[in-house]
């Protein structure tokens, strides 16, 4: 009775159940799960008891839970409104220290990541993954950005004088 | 300056809200795009399992194996431009394109966005590619914004030609290119559906041909700027009325030739109009004036400087059981026919008028002042410079009733007294004061303005919010009272005292700098 009791008080602290691609169960706050609109919106379809696992079949467990982890530290976090848009297109790679830290992954893990806040429509984390990538090309050469993600250079020797000609114009301001 | 930062906004995707198309543009051979989102796509439809051929097997090996040498292949096209989104230096997206072939076709619609052409070397190098028949990419196709404000002396027809193949420009901004003529802007415009905003400021040959093309293609258009654009006239202007109805932004300052029939055509065709800004249209009569805010739900700034032969007839034709609640800037600087009543219909019509500027409008009295004190709270930027008949009474009034005023000016209202200073230093946010020629007041005025003020009934005592001071030709002043000011606001970047005797001394004069028309100033 007690614990039905504070759940009617504090919905957002009812715990939902997801279930991942690798088909493993993980319990969560209501209210860190909602950080994903995906799962908001299936919640509110599903009505209002949640008491069904929601089955997340383009997410694996590992994957499932570093993403949980950003959720539950920026469950309070207000939404973004178009301020906050522009104001970041000014320093546009900028990231607070927590979510250096927490994107401090192997490449594996954070593209990983980005697909899922894509799928999920988590924006914020996939803003912080994109500038993440972001930092990893700023400053470099074409060279050094092939060696970072181990890219094949498909271009003909002349195609990419072509291109380096076309777009001579582009320099660093 | 809203708009020029508008200007700025972000090439990603995600904020359009004005420009439908700002997402590059992909190429059609973009099949890569579509395997990598049905390599990462697991629960997906796109992938429905009939019996799986050892082809598909073979190309399907052949991804995982491609990501797993390379995670970053897991990405889509359409995060890979999200990630592009972020690099701001034109100089990172270009070594992006030289990557590898995909990686080009996912930033080169990022980088062709806006071209830079504010060096001449860059603009030459970009018409080159533009105009290349056998480009790497159909550059123009791609070309979203383009300006060329910063070569403004250097371009010339020959420069905008080349480009006139870039049909899909949503921003063109060509202010102060006076080169230019209708020959190159017309073929810039011709066959353009995707037009948002057109700068051509300056631009004093420009004719009424270049406004029909105009009219005639770019009916998306919603920001015109045709600024001292002196040839052009109603006969053009009325049609980019009636075609471009979409138009939220218009400055037509200096198009002396334009009357009540385009802008009364704006008026009653475009209902999207938040700023219109008329300065010296000095033919516009009262009715389109009534129209513009009485059709314009949205109307925000209304700018009517040197407009002379409006009279009070332009608002107080106005329906009486109305209000304009959208309008928030009105500038009738120098429109002399307006007298107190049109002023009082003014506030009663737009109740939230937050700048109001009435600067030389000289016949208004203290009795224009006690209507403009109904704007209560809503006003904070009021001009009566050169209204000359107002008295302590009316001030005294507006600064009981309007104390969110943070900029005002009274310049040769020669008949305040340091009372009226007394009231305006009680307001607490004040930041701008103009005082020029107001020989009355004396130091006592300007010791009040110093004075801290207590923040509240009793709150904590906070120096000056006082930023720009004009006292010039107050010729009553003296140092006492210049000290205790230099003293007490902090925040002071602004005092000019040209013509007050008591500053005319060798050791002060040299903190002048040079005075542009008629002020100068002793900085700080």
């Amino acid at each position: 009775m007690a614990a039905a009791s504070t759940s009617a008080v504090d919905p957002a602290k009812k715990m939902i159940m997801l279930t991942t691609s690798d088909n493993i169960d993980i319990k969560v706050e209501r209210e860190v799960a909602e950080r994903s609109i995906l799962i908001k919106n299936l919640l509110e379809d599903l009505g209002s008891e949640g008491d069904e696992p929601i089955p997340i079949p383009n997410v694996n467990e590992a994957v499932m839970k570093k993403v949980l982890e950003w959720c539950e530290q920026h469950r309070k976090d207000p939404p973004a409104t178009q301020d906050d848009d522009s104001d970041s297109r000014k320093k546009s790679t900028d990231i607070d220290e927590w979510d250096q830290k927490f994107m401090q992954v192997d490449q594996e893990m954070l593209f990983e990541i980005i697909l899922a806040a894509n799928y999920l429509d988590i924006k914020a984390l996939l803003d912080v993954g994109c500038k993440t990538v972001a930092n990893m090309i700023k400053g470099k050469s074409p060279d050094e950005i092939r060696k970072t993600f181990n890219i094949q250079n498909d271009f003909t020797p002349e195609e990419e004088d072509q291109i380096r000609r076309e777009n001579e114009w582009a320099e660093d301001r | 300056m809203a708009r020029s930062r508008r200007h700025q906004r972000s090439l990603s995707a995600s904020n359009s809200d004005t420009s439908a198309s700002t997402s590059p543009e992909r190429g059609v051979d973009d099949d890569n795009d579509s395997f990598m989102l049905q390599a990462n796509d697991s629960v997906s439809s796109l992938a429905p399992s009939i019996s799986p051929h050892s082809e598909d097997d073979t190309v399907r090996r052949e991804i995982e194996e491609r990501c797993r040498v390379s995670p970053i292949c897991r990405l889509p096209a359409e995060l890979m431009v999200s990630v592009f989104a972020k690099l701001s230096s034109p100089g990172d997206l270009k070594n992006c394109m030289l990557v590898s072939k995909e990686w080009a076709r996912n930033s080169v619609g990022l980088l062709w966005h806006r071209p830079q052409t504010n060096k001449w070397n860059s603009l030459h190098n970009v018409v080159q590619s533009v105009r290349k028949a056998d480009s790497y990419f159909d550059y123009y196709n791609l070309v979203k914004r383009l300006n060329l404000s910063t070569l403004a002396n250097e371009v010339s027809d020959g420069t905008l030609q080349p480009l006139a193949s870039c049909k899909r420009v949503e921003r063109l901004t060509l202010t102060n290119c006076s080169k230019i003529t209708d020959l190159s802007l017309t073929q810039m415009i011709e066959g353009n559906r995707s037009l948002l905003a057109l700068d051509v400021t300056g631009l004093d040959s420009l004719t009424d041909k270049s406004m029909v093309t105009l009219a005639n293609n770019c009916i998306r258009l919603q920001g015109l700027n045709i600024t001292n654009c002196k040839k052009l006239t109603d006969d053009s202007l009325e049609l980019v009325a009636r075609s471009c109805r979409h138009v939220k932004r218009l400055k037509f300052n200096g198009c002396s030739q334009l009357t009540d029939r385009s802008i009364m055509a704006f008026a009653m065709n475009c209902r999207h109009i938040l700023e219109i800004d008329l300065h010296g249209c000095g033919l516009l009569e009262d009715e389109s004036i009534t129209a513009l805010i009485s059709e314009g739900p949205h109307l925000r700034e209304l700018r009517l400087q040197h407009c002379s032969l409006i009279t009070d007839n332009a608002f107080l034709r106005l329906p009486n059981d109305k209000t304009y609640d959208s309008l928030r800037i009105l500038d009738l600087t120098d429109c002399t026919n307006l007298l107190d009543a049109g002023v009082a219909k003014i506030v009663q019509a737009a109740p939230r008028l937050r700048n109001l500027v009435l600067a030389k409008c000289r016949y208004l009295t203290d009795r224009a002042v006690l209507a403009i004190t109904r704007l209560g709270k809503n006003l904070h930027y009021i001009h009566l410079g050169h209204c000359n008949r107002i008295t302590d009474a009316g001030v005294t009034q507006l600064v009981k009733l309007c104390n969110r005023i943070r900029y005002i000016d009274l310049a040769c209202c020669s008949l305040l007294t340091d009372n009226s200073v007394h009231q305006l230093a009680t307001l607490p946010k004040l930041k701008r004061i103009g005082l020029v020629k107001c020989g009355n007041i004396t130091d006592r005025s300007i010791l009040a303005l110093a004075k801290p003020k207590q923040v509240g009934h009793n709150g904590p005592v906070a120096p000056s919010s006082l930023e720009r001071v004009h006292l010039s030709y107050c010729t009553n002043l003296s140092l006492a009272g210049i000290h205790a000011l230099l003293n007490n606001c902090p925040r002071l970047t602004h005092l000019s005292l040209t013509g007050v005797q008591a500053f005319l001394r060798e050791d002060l004069v040299v903190f002048c700098r040079e005075a542009p028309i008629g002020t100068s100033c002793l900085a700080p």
